[in-house]
């Protein structure tokens, strides 16, 4: 794991693709220097709840299942969300019916205490598992209150089927390419999960391009000309992290799901790039 | 389908029959840094080393190694015949490939195996670690459901570091589907070490925490031992594990202490938790015992029988000398009785343990009581009473063939409940034979068997007397029963000399019942006598307002009733019944608090019932303050 004391992180122009693959596998990419803007290590009591000032929560069962038909209603009970008391953020998805759900879970964002345009967000991520469960770390622009969604842009930094845990997925959601058909990149492991250890996923966003990364290896990039409408990625975007259990995305959970699962996030940190 | 417990009797004769292992290897505790790390068992052909054996009572040849319907094409593939039921051939598909020597399968977490089949079904057991040997670290998957298209399988290794020596490679079990015989394949069966199968798990009693009450000396077993890992699909695939992955423990080894098998040995009062480790760590769920140290026991002797030594036949009493008995507990099957040879104040007793039913037998002696009356035994039961509870006296006479069978057995069962029955007594049962009516003869007494809802009970003074009278005790009261002292004015009487009773009431109406009612007069006073009892009703000659009294009063009489009750009865009918003990030695008088008949409304009862069965007499039938 990473150490936590890093706050100003140069990438090296050599990053290794050290999982199951051969040793020649490696990547050139460009220098670059990020200076940190702003992170959580999750520090704090264990069973407490994450700082107030960094994070707010989206509760309930939304509208249709949160536009996804979803299954779970969003709490903010130390049994759905809570600090570890070891550094980390554990997000919990049950099966127990909660105020007229048959499960319930967490999502947390960053709406209104933090947004920023480009740079590079990242997070320390073990990811839930079995089928029907959805874990993901995302963004949203800060224009949705006024832009309705698919208009004002999604960037999923990381999104998994439980059903698929070698798998994961870094989309983009604007007009004309969202919902069912967004523009993303697939990365999956060819002797290994993501669940069985914690992953750096991380996007790193600038004017025309999104590339997105798992442990420093960039699997894929999105230019503004990949995407079939409007490129809408140019206005701050606040961060997400959640469990959905059940919907479109992900189908049904079932009764050979295993619950509790729980998504720990060991930090999330936000870049901006320095000259 | 059929259950593991027989066809792992089929599998050790089938070990005799098939091979005899020359040499034993002990590979306890040894690591084998030599042993062989080949992960293969059988990909295009047998690995090397790999050896087959069929199950004794299986088709032996079901098994075959078939060069068409292979997996991917490969040169061959593992193809199995299951018999259809009743195949004289054999009766299921089912065997073990094993090698002679160990193979060290520390380095892999799986044992992963393509396998279709030619229509879809349930294999009963798949799975490895049977080695014609210890069989020390079985592994299993059961009802693993197989269909038309090649599958992959997973069976996760419960605890990989455990499997140095390992010769079991791989076994399986299947019988008829519905009757039907049909055909699977198998392929490329191997070991793997999967990044992709993660979350190795391991539970005792199904990961509940479960409390069993036990008592000293008594041995629980762990049980609902499992492993499961996460498949590549996010689905937990769960195996059944032997007891050696496990290390269990004991919390505290005075009260309980655990063998490597997961056997728990009750030591003293107090409760332990017995949990479990694999691989160094905590498996889930819980044997919690609780032990009241041992099962009270009594603390004093039955009642010494006084019966003449001649005019008795006495199986089990220090009184007496005994005859023969072949055995306290047969142990037939689906009996769970323990016997124990217990002393109280040097007085012998039997202990009967988890008593359902317990066979006892003196058929190398039978007995012959035709010149007994009666039966004797002592009970004490620790155990709650309730009314609904029984304790059972079953005797069996072999007939003249004074064998078991021939068409000339008898036998007759008596019941006992409560109040009869009580806690924590010795319970004298003292019966005319003449009240077990299905036992015509006993001159070939040979079985008694003993069986009831009290898993706990003492027995003593178990014999057949003669009593004073002759060939039979009384069958009839030769007095009156006690006559009652009440103020007429605290009295509703329905049946009795000594007060004017309410007139015009019915002893006998026809309610369907096969008993004989008549009115007998015992020293010129009058008593009901009720024959061959099953049920018998009285009508009130008009409804009465008991409601300011307290009790119904009765006198009655019976030498051979095993069971009788008292119901009373207001329109609805509302009846509510109350058990009387029986058999009597003379009258028994009761008074029963009438509010034991709640709901019945004592403002208006019209109507008493009697219930139960033998020769029943009555007297003094009256409500009073």
């Amino acid at each position: 794991m990473i150490s936590k004391n890093i706050f100003q992180l140069g990438l090296l122009l050599v990053s290794f693709l050290y999982l199951g693959c051969e040793a020649d596998d490696f990547q050139k990419l460009d220098e670059r220097q990020w200076s940190l803007t702003w992170n959580d290590e999750f520090d704090g009591e264990k069973g407490t709840a994450p700082d107030p000032t960094k994070w707010t929560y989206d509760l309930g069962q939304g509208q249709d299942g949160w536009g996804n038909g979803e299954f779970q209603t969003y709490t903010k009970r130390p049994e759905n969300v809570k600090l570890d008391g070891d550094g980390k953020l554990v997000i919990t998805a049950l099966n127990v019916p909660f105020n007229g759900a048959n499960f319930s879970s967490a999502r947390l964002k960053t709406q209104g205490l933090f947004a920023q345009k480009y740079g590079r967000f990242e997070a320390s991520i073990k990811t839930p598992y079995g089928p029907g469960i959805w874990p993901a770390f995302w963004m949203l622009s800060e224009t949705i209150t006024e832009v309705k969604w698919p208009k004002c842009g999604e960037i999923d930094i990381l999104e998994l089927r439980g059903q698929q845990p070698s798998t994961i997925i870094g989309t983009l959601h604007g007009p004309g390419y969202s919902g069912g058909n967004p523009v993303n990149r697939y990365y999956s492991l060819i002797n290994g999960r993501f669940d069985s250890d914690f992953y750096v996923y991380a996007v790193e966003w600038s004017e025309d391009k999104i590339d997105f990364f798992v442990n420093d290896y960039l699997y894929g990039t999105i230019t503004s000309k990949d995407v079939p409408g409007e490129w809408v990625y140019n206005t701050p975007f606040f961060m997400i992290l959640n469990i959905a259990v059940g919907g479109n995305f992900v189908g049904f959970p079932t009764d050979k799901t295993p619950f509790p699962q729980s998504m720990t996030v060991d930090y999330v940190r936000v870049y901006q790039k320095t000259n | 389908m059929k259950n593991f417990n027989q066809f792992f009797k089929f599998w050790v004769v089938g070990t005799l029959m098939i091979f005899t292992v020359s040499c034993e290897r002990d590979v306890e505790g040894l690591t084998a840094p030599d042993n062989s790390k080949d992960p293969n068992v059988f990909i295009d052909g047998f690995s090397g080393g790999l050896l087959y054996a069929a199950f004794g009572g299986s088709y032996p040849a079901a098994f075959q190694v078939d060069t068409k319907d292979t997996y991917n094409n490969s040169a061959s593939v593992m193809k199995f015949e299951v018999p259809d039921a009743n195949d004289a051939r054999g009766a299921y598909a089912g065997g073990a490939f094993f090698t002679q020597a160990g193979r060290d399968l520390s380095s892999y977490n799986v044992l992963t195996f393509w396998a279709r089949a030619s229509k879809s079904v349930s294999i009963d057991l798949v799975g490895f670690g049977l080695d014609l040997g210890a069989n020390k670290y079985t592994t299993s998957v059961s009802g693993v459901k197989v269909n038309t298209n090649w599958k992959k399988y997973y069976i996760p290794l419960p605890d990989p570091a455990q499997l140095t020596a390992e010769r079991g490679m791989f076994y399986y079990s299947e019988g008829a589907e519905e009757g039907n015989g049909y055909t699977f394949w198998i392929d490329e069966v191997k070991f793997e070490n999967l990044g992709t199968v993660v979350h190795l798990k391991h539970a005792i009693m199904h990961g509940l925490s479960e409390t069993k009450e036990a008592e000293v000396g008594e041995t629980v077993k762990v049980t609902g031992l499992k492993a499961s890992a996460n498949l590549p699909n996010g689905i937990d695939q769960e195996v059944d594990p032997s007891a050696a992955f496990f290390t269990f423990s004991s919390s505290d080894e005075n009260i309980a202490t655990v063998n490597a098998s997961g056997e728990v040995r009750v030591q003293g009062a107090g409760t332990a938790t017995i949990t479990a480790k694999v691989g160094g760590k905590d498996a889930a769920g819980a044997l919690i015992i609780k032990s009241a140290g041992l099962t009270p026991k009594p603390t004093t002797p039955a009642p010494v029988p006084n019966r003449a030594a001649a005019d008795v036949i006495s199986l089990y009493s220090n009184a007496y000398t005994n005859v023969p008995v072949d055995t306290w507990n047969t142990r037939w099957q689906f009996s769970t009785a323990e016997e124990f040879f217990d002393k109280v104040q040097n007085d012998d007793i039997i202990r009967y343990r988890n008593l359902n039913f317990v066979g006892i037998e003196f058929v190398s002696n039978t007995i012959n009581a035709t010149s007994m009356t009666h039966f004797h035994i002592d009970m004490w039961t620790p155990d709650p009473v309730t009314s609904a509870k029984t304790f059972k006296v079953l005797l069996v006479d072999f007939g003249a063939n004074n064998a078991f069978g021939g068409g000339d057995d008898t036998s007759h069962e008596l019941t006992f409940r409560a109040p009869t029955i009580t806690s924590g007594n010795w319970v004298s049962i003292d019966v005319p034979l003449t009240a077990f009516t299905g036992l015509t003869r006993r001159s070939n007494l040979a079985q008694m068997v003993l069986s009831g809802e009290y898993p706990n009970v003492y027995i003593d003074n178990v014999y057949f007397y003669k009593s004073g009278g002759g060939t039979g005790g009384p069958t009839a009261p030769t007095s009156t029963a006690p006559l009652p002292q009440y103020p007429p004015a605290n009295v509703i009487s329905i049946f009795s000399d000594s007060y004017t009773s309410v007139p015009a009431t019915d002893f006998n109406p026809n309610w369907g019942q096969a008993t004989k009612v008549s009115e007998i007069s015992i020293q010129n006073n009058k008593a009901l006598r009720y024959d061959g009892l099953n049920y018998q009703g009285t009508q009130f000659g008009t409804a009465q307002n008991v409601s300011a009294l307290q009790f119904l009063h009765l006198d009655y009489w019976t030498a051979n009733s095993t069971e009788l009750r008292i119901f009373l009865i207001s329109p609805g009918p509302v009846e509510t019944p109350f058990t009387l003990t029986v058999p009597t030695s003379g009258w028994n008088s009761v008074d029963i608090p009438l509010t034991a008949f709640a709901p019945v409304k004592l403002d208006n009862v019209f109507q008493i019932k009697v219930e139960g069965n033998g020769t029943v007499f009555l007297d003094n039938i009256l409500f009073r303050k």
